[in-house]
């Protein structure tokens, strides 16, 4: 422990933040805190104490195959490595906030925050990330599809610390695209991301402010897996677009000062059709 | 307010080490204004947006310029925190990126100018001939509502170049 204090604790190890916390009622873990401080600012939070992931080594490490961990930023996310083995997540954290909350900001804190619009949720979708969750009790991973239950509300156990996401690493085009008032000072009225498993010869795709929490649709992608011409890779116009009407007509999306729903159901389908062509190779339309 | 509010640590801040006292949640931003009277990073809007704050911290063997309005202080106990005050020689000269702004007119009220120029010095050690689409993505966290953004963008080439031609 680097620092212990009555309201402040800054463990260097996961047993250490797991122990900090349940000796300190009503503490909240912050890992960036590029969430929790404006939170605190704007009163949406409350907090009588931080237990502080930012000094664990351990949940800083990006280990091969893909095992990220909870503390690695969205700056480190965009680095090469990163962007060869899971091309659609360093996309997305290039657009997350300003190169200044980039380099803070983590993504245990975008997975835990669970809002539909965080940029980084989709791809997890899309992907079929997990997620390690530590606590006194053990160890568990589970699925990300399910993690989310309402905006906000992640199936975290009271005392548990997400250590690491898992993404498996996949052979295909792979990419995300957000729509926002401005891209990265604003959170997105919509996201999707899509990859393409040309080993499995399936496509998946992750919608983001398309529900109220982040969204996979089965019925998009069956009608995406089969809109690709597997020995060529090419995608047919028809087939794209039988994809958008599914996606319009599978997604529930908000209504907010942002946007209406309407603007965002078409808004999900112009994107998983431009998504899907840009798979099949078609120039950016 | 009770004994148990406060945190001690450890800060260097511009190559000055300083012992630390304060509230368990203090940004860094407010601890290195409030506590240690550090006013080169500025009060903007305190929630990330505007880059007013933005200092160089290397913590752990890495170092990233960041928002200091964003982070709690304590989490960056023993931290070395470079601001604005770091970049000039220390004999009143300015570094060449301040001296370029304020030829190219890059600086009304002054209130965004360190934090620019911090994320300005920042981009030209990373890279030292960055096009007019890298400088607009590095200055991206950084706000000015005077200027309006071509002199500041100006300023910044200006030095590349110049550093080039040296
Ligand atoms: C100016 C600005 C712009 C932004 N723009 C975007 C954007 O474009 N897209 C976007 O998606 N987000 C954006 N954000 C939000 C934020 O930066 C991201 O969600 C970021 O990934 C949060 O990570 P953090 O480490 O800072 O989280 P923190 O603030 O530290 O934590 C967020 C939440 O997660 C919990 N938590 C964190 N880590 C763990 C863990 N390991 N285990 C359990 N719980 C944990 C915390 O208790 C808290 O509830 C922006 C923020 C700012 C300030
Ligand atoms: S004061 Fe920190 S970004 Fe505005
Ligand atoms: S000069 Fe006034 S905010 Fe930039």
């Amino acid at each position: 422990m680097l620092l212990a204090a009555p309201r402040f604790a800054l463990p260097e190890t996961v047993a250490e933040a797991v122990a900090a916390l349940a000796e300190r009622p009503g503490a909240v873990l912050v890992a960036g805190g590029t969430e929790v401080l404006p939170d605190l600012l704007w009163r949406r939070r409350s907090a009588a104490g931080f237990v502080s992931l930012r000094r664990i080594p351990g949940l800083r490490t990006v280990v091969p195959g893909l095992t990220l961990g909870s503390g690695v930023t969205a700056a480190r996310l965009q680095r090469p490595d990163v962007a060869a083995a899971a091309p659609a997540l360093a996309r997305s954290a290039a657009s997350l906030g300003t190169p200044q909350v980039r380099a803070e900001a983590t993504l245990g804190g975008n997975v835990v925050s669970a809002l539909p619009y965080r940029n980084l949720l989709p791809v997890l979708l899309a992907l079929d990330a997990t997620l390690v969750l530590a606590s006194a009790a053990g160890e568990r991973e589970v699925p990300f599809d399910g993690f989310v239950l309402a905006p906000g509300q992640a199936a975290l156990r009271p005392g548990e610390v997400l250590t690491a996401v898992r993404v498996p690493v996949r052979t295909g085009f792979q990419d995300y695209v957000k729509v926002g008032r401005r891209n990265a000072q604003y959170v997105a009225t919509v996201s999707a991301a899509v990859v393409v498993d040309t080993a499995e010869r399936r496509v998946r795709f992750g919608f983001g402010n398309a529900a109220a929490t982040p969204l996979r649709l089965d019925e998009a992608d069956r009608a995406a897996t089969a809109a690709v011409d597997w020995s060529t890779g090419a995608v047919t116009l028809d087939g794209a677009e039988a994809v958008a009407e599914l996606v319009r007509r599978g997604v529930d999306p908000p209504e907010d000062d942002a946007a209406t729903a309407a603007y965002r159901r078409h808004a999900l389908g112009v994107l998983a059709r431009r998504l899907l062509l840009r798979a099949g190779g078609a120039d950016d339309r | 307010m009770t004994d148990d509010e406060w945190v001690s640590y450890e800060l260097t801040v511009d190559g000055k080490p300083h012992q630390v006292t304060a509230r368990w949640d203090e940004s860094l931003l407010t601890v290195l204004r409030e506590r240690l009277g550090v006013r080169g990073p500025k009060l903007g809007c305190a929630h990330g947006r505007c880059g007013a704050c933005t200092v160089t911290l290397a913590l752990d063997g890495e170092s990233a310029l960041t928002c200091s309005c964003l982070l709690p202080a304590a989490a960056a106990a023993g931290a070395d925190v470079s601001t604005v005050a770091s970049l000039a020689a220390g004999d009143g000269a300015l570094s060449d990126v301040q001296d370029a702004f304020l030829e190219a007119g890059a600086v009304q009220c002054g209130y965004c100018t360190a934090g620019m120029v911090q994320s300005a010095t920042g981009l030209l050690e990373r890279n030292p001939d960055p096009t007019r689409d890298d400088v607009v993505a590095a200055l991206y966290g950084n706000l000015c509502r005077c200027t309006g953004y071509g002199r500041i963008v100006e300023a910044v080439l200006a030095t590349a170049a110049r550093r080039r031609n040296r």
